[in-house]
């Protein structure tokens, strides 16, 4: 299938999204579609999925020009699509999963017979291994993924989105999910691969379409791309200046001490976790998601009771338990998705602001109520938007509650900052504006736990990392020292 | 982008003294639309019997003294309901915390009698015996998470069922000829009266203040700001060294302690005995009114004494135009209606 979008433009308000964009995809090509955060790739394929008509411009496909009222059709003309946030139903099994999205199934599906082997043949595919009476919510996020894409093909797709792919993998599979992309295409499908990764492209790329603010800035093919000259594509002129590592710490003494941490519930927990962190030194703490990390983040904050086992920071115990409720002002918490969980949108802009500092206030707040005068500033310095304290924080995006989370997490002095996936979706810019502040408090020194999945970073940044898997530490070592492949294999449960 | 929410706030605050009123006057001109079409409906002449209405509630010193008196158990269960509210909790507990206080109050009086410290204890013993019907539900919902719409329901008939049991049992007066009742309370521990020769007691006073002081203690002190973070994000809340526990057993009990002042006043004002059946619909009324004010202690204020009034002429309607009692009941559906609808009709209209 050969697609073609001529001079899409697409606007809302007088902010132009997409403007006047030109993109082809051969049969059997893979192309990938980079761009920062806001550059305007969601919005292309929202357009080419049916979400979204443009408001100037056409799309073509074998040279027939068609019009998208909603993914309905272009699932019918032969488009698929991926998406970040899986739409899988966890409490149902793999199969069934994949027969709620089959075309013209029975009343009744069987669970054997020819129905029920064309309705698995692509997963068989994609992943042999793969137990279809697999509960969803039992199986890694890499094998939910192909489940997603063996519902996508199970329409007969011609053509497969697939949104920043690789953002919630390991190693491992993300070099297998290349392998599959590759498949694809030698199929003769047609792939768009959403991605802000080299990796991704240099893996399986058959051309790169870069954009930038709206507009496509390069198209090219992806032969010979070293990932400098990606990068800069991707931001332009503008220089974004990276974040600075944090010497190792001078005073190795343990600051931040975790013995025989046991807290969590049937769908996260941890195991007799054993840490030492000095003061002034960054941990990593890698692994794929779901192996724990929320709920160690969350006890080391003091924000979740433990069951077993002790945190001690400078020499006292401040995890929750009977014990009582460590004093929150010490540690910055950055929970997973802050947007969701370091919020309370009802209220307004100061008083989220001020949350970490309420207990301190008079019973009768008086003139020392939560106030626009101490919250302008952080939203100024932390570049939140609207800068309008008194708004209520559900009135913001995603992005700038994140960014509000932080201005609240990483002000003021801490002697601990516990970080979960603090950059998650936050684009160059914002990711470098975000690490800077967070190793500063490492310089000042502050024990700083760090909890990521982007190893590159981990690498570059930390000073030593930890992988985390199936609520254990299976090993820790010195940045300095680490082998990507090597924790990769960790990652997924592998030491030799 | 920027441009856009710049120019929205400027429209809101220009038009801010409209926004009020309107938030006023649409939902009253919806209710006065439906309620009209409701007595068309009838084969009645909608504007003689609103005229007929309104003379019942406000046009007699009568009328306004029986609207009067009905807003107060309105009142205090409106306050009773919002309370716990402030925390996202879901009380429908009113008039069983109403007879509980009723029933602690009575058994006070029943032993202390005429003492001149019977007034005190009556109210203290009131209060606690509605916060002690709240408490269970509210410790049952903190420790196991009970649902404490279902707990307080429920409990509602066991408080209606346990003054029952009191007035037909142990407490009756014998010298009622087997009216169930107690005996009459002492002239000691009833309230002044503000008109006199009605049965206008300063309980109105009383609930009008506790909705001032609610108002002030939510909204200027630390702890209803925490009531306000906890109910919008409890993890977030607890994890800033808030306790969800602690707010939940002081909004539950503050209610509680409400209603129960509520049904000591009915009984030692209004009855002068405890008797079967005196919460009447107060709970669910009250219960309503809290919900049309959005939990807003003031507000509360004025739409229990719309609602009085409602309750108040439905009297007049049953004797005077010959409508059925049920009248007022709808009435009251059709005035939570305009309120909700149009509550949330412009709230939708006003942020796109």
């Amino acid at each position: 299938m050969h697609v073609s979008m001529k001079g899409i433009t697409k606007r809302f308000g007088s902010f132009v999204a997409n403007e006047a964009i030109d993109l082809e995809v051969a049969e059997g090509e893979v192309l990938a579609l980079l761009g920062e955060n806001g550059a305007g790739k969601s919005t292309l394929v929202k357009i080419l999925y049916g979400f979204q008509s443009p408001d100037e411009g056409t799309i073509e496909i074998d040279g027939k020009p068609v019009a998208f009222e909603s993914p309905r059709d272009s699932m019918a003309a032969g488009i698929g699509m991926v998406f970040q946030q899986f739409s899988l139903i966890p409490a149902l099994s793999v199969r069934e999963n994949l027969q709620l999205a089959f075309p013209a199934l029975p009343l009744v599906p069987s669970r054997r017979g020819a129905a029920d082997t064309a309705l698995l043949a692509n997963l068989r595919r994609l992943a042999p291994e793969l137990d279809p009476s697999a509960l969803v919510a039992d199986i890694p996020v890499g094998q939910m993924q192909l489940v997603e894409l063996a519902k996508v093909l199970n329409l007969d797709s011609r053509l497969v989105i697939l949104d920043e792919p690789t953002s919630v993998l390991t190693p491992i599979e993300t070099r297998a999910l290349h392998e599959r992309v590759r498949t694809l295409a030698a199929e003769g499908r047609s792939v768009v691969l959403i991605t802000h990764k080299f990796e991704d492209v240099a893996s399986c790329a058959d051309r790169v379409a870069v954009l930038r603010q709206g507009k496509k800035v390069e198209d090219r093919p992806a032969a010979g791309l070293s990932a400098t000259e990606l990068s800069s594509l991707m931001v332009g002129g503008a220089k974004v200046s990276a974040a600075s590592r944090v010497p190792l710490p001078t005073r190795n003494v343990p600051w931040l001490e975790v013995r025989g941490l046991r807290a969590g519930d049937a769908f996260s927990s941890v195991t007799g976790i054993d840490l030492v962190v000095a003061p002034g030194e960054i941990l990593g703490v890698a692994g794929v998601s779901g192996n724990g990390q929320d709920v160690l983040g969350a006890c080391l904050a003091g924000v979740r009771e433990v069951e077993a086992g002790e945190v001690i920071l400078d020499g006292v115990a401040v995890h929750r338990g009977v014990g009582g409720v460590p004093d929150p002002q010490q540690v910055g918490y950055i929970p997973e998705r802050p947007s969701v969980n370091g919020v309370a949108p009802e209220l307004d802009l100061s008083v989220n602001l001020a949350l970490k500092g309420l207990h301190t206030l008079p019973f009768w707040m008086g003139a020392r109520r939560p106030s626009a005068r101490e919250a302008l500033p952080m939203l100024e310095e932390h570049d939140v938007r609207p800068r309008d304290p008194s708004r209520k924080a559900r009135d913001l995006s995603g992005g700038n509650l994140q960014k509000l989370v932080a201005a609240r997490e990483l002000s003021g002095g801490r002697k601990l900052v516990v970080a979960c996936y603090p950059t998650m979706g936050l684009d160059l810019a914002a990711t470098q504006a975000v690490y800077a502040r967070l190793f500063e408090h490492a310089r000042n020194g502050a024990s700083v736990v760090w909890i990521s999945e982007e190893l590159d970073d981990l690498l570059r940044f930390a000073h030593r990392i930890a992988v985390l898997f199936h609520g254990k530490v299976l090993g820790v070592v010195e940045a300095a020292e680490a082998d990507r492949n090597e924790l990769g294999r960790w990652m997924m449960g592998a030491r030799s | 982008m920027n441009i856009l929410l710049r120019k929205r706030r400027e429209l809101s605050e220009r038009f801010r003294w409209f926004e009020g009123t309107l938030s006023v006057a649409a939902p009253a001109l919806v209710f006065l639309l439906a309620s009209s079409a409701f007595f068309a409906l009838l084969g009645r002449d909608p504007l003689a019997l609103i005229g007929q209405i309104l003379n019942g509630a406000f046009g007699s010193t009568y009328g306004i003294v029986e609207t009067l008196v009905k807003t107060i158990p309105i009142l205090l269960c409106a306050l009773a309901t919002a309370v716990p509210a402030r925390l996202g909790l879901l009380s429908v507990g009113a008039s069983g915390q109403f007879y509980a206080g009723a029933w602690l109050g009575t058994g006070m009086v029943l032993v202390v009698g005429g003492s001149h410290l019977a007034m005190p204890a009556m109210f203290l013993a009131a209060c606690a015996g509605g916060a002690i019907w709240a408490l269970v539900p509210g410790f049952l919902r903190a420790q196991w998470e009970v649902n404490e719409t279902l707990a307080t329901l429920l409990l509602n008939y066991v408080a209606s069922l346990l003054v029952d049991w009191a007035v037909y049992g142990p407490w009756r007066d014998t010298s009622n000829l087997g009216w169930p009742a107690t005996i009459s309370f002492p002239e000691s521990v009833r309230l002044p009266v503000l008109v006199p020769g009605s049965r206008l007691h300063a309980g109105l006073l009383l609930a009008i203040l506790l909705a001032v002081g609610l108002h002030i203690l939510l909204s200027r002190s630390r702890w209803g700001l925490e009531l306000r973070v906890l109910r919008s994000n409890r993890k977030l809340g607890e994890g800033v060294g808030m306790s969800w526990k602690a707010g939940a057993a002081a909004t539950m009990a503050i209610g509680g302690a409400v209603a129960g002042l509520a049904g000591i006043l009915e009984t030692s004002c209004i009855h002068g005995r405890l008797q079967s059946g005196i919460a009447l619909n107060y709970g669910l009324t009250g219960f309503l009114v809290a919900w049309m004010s959005g939990q807003h202690m003031l507000r509360i204020v004025p739409i229990s004494l719309v609602m009085g009034a409602l309750l108040s002429s439905g009297d007049a309607l049953q004797l005077f135009a010959q409508l059925p009692e049920a009248t007022a009941v709808v009435l009251q559906a059709i005035l939570f209606c305009s309120v909700l609808a149009t509550g949330g009709l412009l709230r939708r209209w006003r942020s796109p």
